[in-house]
């Protein structure tokens, strides 16, 4: 028995026509009316219910759920993409097998951007398992290995490479991940070259740091306490905090240590 | 017995030796009908002492020890005479041998007359008129087994389905350990055929009512196995949801299934970037594992490998020769050699050339982790040799192609205490730091207080060990828990004797 697919459809169409003229708040509602249409068909998981139009129901129901997280990224909404993408994550993995199912063109895409958005926000482990259940060829596809390359670039300190691919980044979807990465960036690149560098000119470090005017740098050191003198910046060397600290004693730490050994020392009968 | 006589002879009388062994009879070994007769005296004996563990652990020893050369006639042969002939279970069994049976039977024209005897020894047999369902469930057991090895994995699955089924009607402890035994067959035989997800849920039903009889074995088994079938289609996150919720219980009742248990956690930690924990689980399986299970103990020393690697230690050349070990671990030991060098190139290299093997294991991702490692390690080098070198240069040894990259690298290096050194970014130079005097900070008094501590507590370790003596104070973990559980379980069947004497 097949189910009437008619009003479903037809709101997709709608959604699709709001969603291309950015039209944000009509595409909620509409999205919201459309998922309980969604709830009417019976092919979906989890009760994949054979039927004639049974496939019909599951790419439909697989595009509707791939517009909506598209949507919860230009709304800038997390949450709503964490949601729809662990539905839209049934799709990929188990109805994957599903005869006759063609594979989606946003599926690269639409991965590459869930572990974009688990490395900006620092959830590297997830990131590694989600890797994992990626399988071979979505994992080829160029944007995925981008998104990889860039965990790497993070991993090893080529900061610059992972800035340029701001630059270079596929959509608007990326770039808006992409942002959120920079400041981390920046914060990373400046207490490395706090470390590494016993001084530096004004323009290396906005090149760096990827500030774009002096004003900016003179107030991002200033945030950080470094001194800027004739265009240079100095950092305080690091050999200096260790010479301030070795001056004084840890007297505690020699006490605490000192009476336990007469402690364990008493002990012994 | 013979044999060991026999071995002892050899050293002691060289010249003598071919006479002796003319008196000193060999006994052969026995013949596999012969003890699968007495593991039925066996279990009959368990199920009337109500004994769960020691004696089923010998049924199961002495199967194992028979399985080689037991035939699908044999096993014919056993039903035939165990169960009674209307039993349903013996129909489906017999049938499901039957296939086995007759491609057999041409390969084996010979041992047929041999048999032939023992046939007409178990016809003198008659079956009981109600066989107890251990003896039901034993011979699921063996039929499941036999299929396997003849590698006839639709059957054997049938067969264990049809063995789930009778099992679900009973709720006796008895049953819990070959039961284990099924389940596992059961998983195997999926496995080999591939459908592993189909039989998920069917493990999550059983593992639940495992834990609610308290049927220790049976859970630790299947919680094993699901971690297992999870980890066949690598879905991480759900195994380790699983293993956090699941409950176990508290004392391992098999060391195999310990064994099992710590490399699919090692493997898990080790996914999840916890590499010290991941590192410790592995290390542990490793030690534990039997000597036989050389497949098991391969898997182990290649994640082991790798998680040292990921934690910038390396391991050892003599891991890798290790005799039966060798041969797998070659892909690995390269891998070693070109991380340790620190050589980018090779290590493209050798990742790509190994890279089917890889991918089987399914260690791909966490080679492609070790690449930061590679460049940490060649940075290393590099730093340690040289007073002041050229980022130019730096970026030619550690083969990195731009050298704005390289500074930023370097840069997180020094940082992250990797590399001690000042970078020059005018002159575009690496100077490597003065080497401040170890003895002017505060890092020997550390060291040695560390030492001192430690000492402290081996003193008052073995202090309080010889004042509680054995069993008490301290907690210990038996390596062989039988004799203690033996132990109890006579304490308990003596206490039950002496209630029923009061009764």
């Amino acid at each position: 028995m097949a189910t009437d697919l008619g009003p479903a459809s037809t709101g997709f169409a709608e959604l699709q026509a709001a969603f291309s003229n950015g039209d944000l708040d009509r595409c909620k509602l509409l999205l919201s009316r459309l998922k309980l249409e969604l709830t009417k068909l019976p092919a979906l998981p989890p009760v994949y219910e054979s039927s004639s139009n049974a496939l019909q129901q599951l790419t439909l129901a697989r595009q509707v759920l791939e517009l909506s997280v598209f949507l919860s990224i230009k709304q800038g909404d997390e949450a709503a993409f964490e949601r729809n993408f662990s539905q839209l994550r049934v799709y990929y993995s188990d109805a994957r097998g599903l005869a006759g199912l063609p594979p989606s063109e946003s599926e690269a895409t639409l991965t590459a951007l869930n572990l974009l958005r688990l490395l900006v926000a620092n959830r590297i482990a997830e990131f590694h398992t989600e890797l994992e259940v990626v399988p071979p060829e979505v994992q080829a596809a160029a944007e995925v290995g981008q998104v990889v390359q860039l965990e790497q670039w993070l991993m090893e300190g080529a900061y610059n490479k992972v800035l340029d691919a701001r630059e270079r980044a596929a959509s608007d979807y990326f770039k808006y991940f992409l942002d959120q990465l920079s400041s981390t960036v920046r914060e990373e690149v400046a207490s490395c070259s706090e470390r590494a560098y016993s001084s530096l000119s004004v323009a290396d470090a906005a090149t760096m740091m990827m500030l774009s005017s002096e004003a900016e740098v003179a107030e991002f050191a200033a945030q950080h306490g470094w001194e800027v003198a004739n265009g240079r910046i100095s950092f305080k060397p690091a050999a200096d905090k260790d010479a301030a600290a070795a001056s004084t004693l840890p007297s505690l730490d020699i006490i605490n240590h000192c009476l336990d050994f007469a402690r364990e020392l008493e002990r012994i009968v | 017995m013979g044999k060991e006589v026999d071995m002892k002879d050899a050293p002691a009388d060289e010249k003598a030796k071919e006479a002796e062994k003319q008196p000193v009879a060999v006994p052969e070994p026995a013949k596999p009908l012969a003890v699968l007769r007495s593991n039925l005296r066996l279990i009959n004996n368990a199920v009337a002492q109500k004994e769960t563990r020691t004696l089923f652990g010998r049924v199961l020893r002495q199967t194992a020890a028979v399985r080689k050369r037991l035939s699908a006639r044999d096993v014919q042969a056993f039903l035939t005479s165990s169960l009674p002939a209307s039993s349903s279970v013996a129909q489906q069994l017999l049938e499901a041998l039957q296939q086995l049976a007759d491609s057999a039977m041409d390969a084996d024209g010979a041992a047929a007359n041999g048999a032939a005897a023992e046939d007409r020894d178990a016809a003198a047999l008659s079956p009981p008129a109600a066989p107890l369902p251990e003896v039901e469930v034993y011979c699921y057991l063996l039929t499941i087994m036999l299929l396997i090895d003849g590698k006839q994995y639709e059957q054997a699955q049938a067969v264990a389905a049809a063995a789930l089924s009778h099992l679900a009607s009973f709720n006796r402890r008895t049953l819990d350990v070959l039961a284990a035994r099924i389940y596992g067959y059961l998983s195997l035989a999926h496995e080999r055929t591939g459908s592993l997800a189909s039989i998920r849920s069917a493990l999550l039903g059983l593992h639940r009512t495992a834990v609610l009889r308290h049927d220790d074995v049976g859970a630790e088994t299947l919680l094993n196995l699901l971690l297992r079938n999870y980890l066949a289609d690598n879905l991480y996150d759900q195994a380790e949801r699983l293993r956090a919720k699941a409950q176990r219980p508290d004392t391992s009742r098999s060391m195999q299934q310990a064994c099992r248990y710590l490399y699919y956690l090692g493997r898990i930690r080790a996914v999840q970037q916890e590499y010290s924990e991941a590192k410790d689980c592995l290390q542990q399986a490793a030690r534990k594992a039997p000597t036989s299970a050389i497949g098991f103990r391969v898997c182990v020393q290649k994640w082991l490998v790798l998680v040292r690697l990921l934690l910038g230690e390396v391991p050892d050349r003599t891991e890798f020769t290790a005799p039966d070990l060798a041969p797998h671990l070659v892909p690995y030991f390269n891998l070693t050699q070109a991380v340790r060098g620190g050589d980018l190139a090779a290590f493209s290299a050798v990742a790509s050339a190994h890279e089917s093997v890889f991918r089987c294991d399914r260690t791909h991702n966490l080679i492609v982790r070790l690449r930061h490692n590679v460049i940490r390690a060649g940075l290393r080098r590099t730093s340690l040799a040289y007073s002041r070198i050229s980022l130019a240069d730096v970026a030619a040894k550690l083969g990195l192609s731009s050298v704005t990259d390289t500074e930023s690298i370097v840069a997180k290096a020094i940082r992250d205490g990797g590399i001690e050194g000042l970078i020059r970014h005018e002159e575009g130079t690496l100077e490597a730091a003065r080497p401040t005097d170890m003895y002017a900070t505060s890092e020997p008094q550390a060291a040695f207080h560390a030492r001192i501590a430690f000492c402290m507590d081996v003193h008052n370790e073995a202090v309080k060990a010889m004042r509680y003596g054995a069993g008490g104070g301290a907690v210990k973990e038996f390596e062989d828990a039988t004799a203690l559980r033996e132990r109890q379980e006579e304490e308990l069947l003596a206490a039950l004797e002496e209630m029923e004497e009061d009764d």
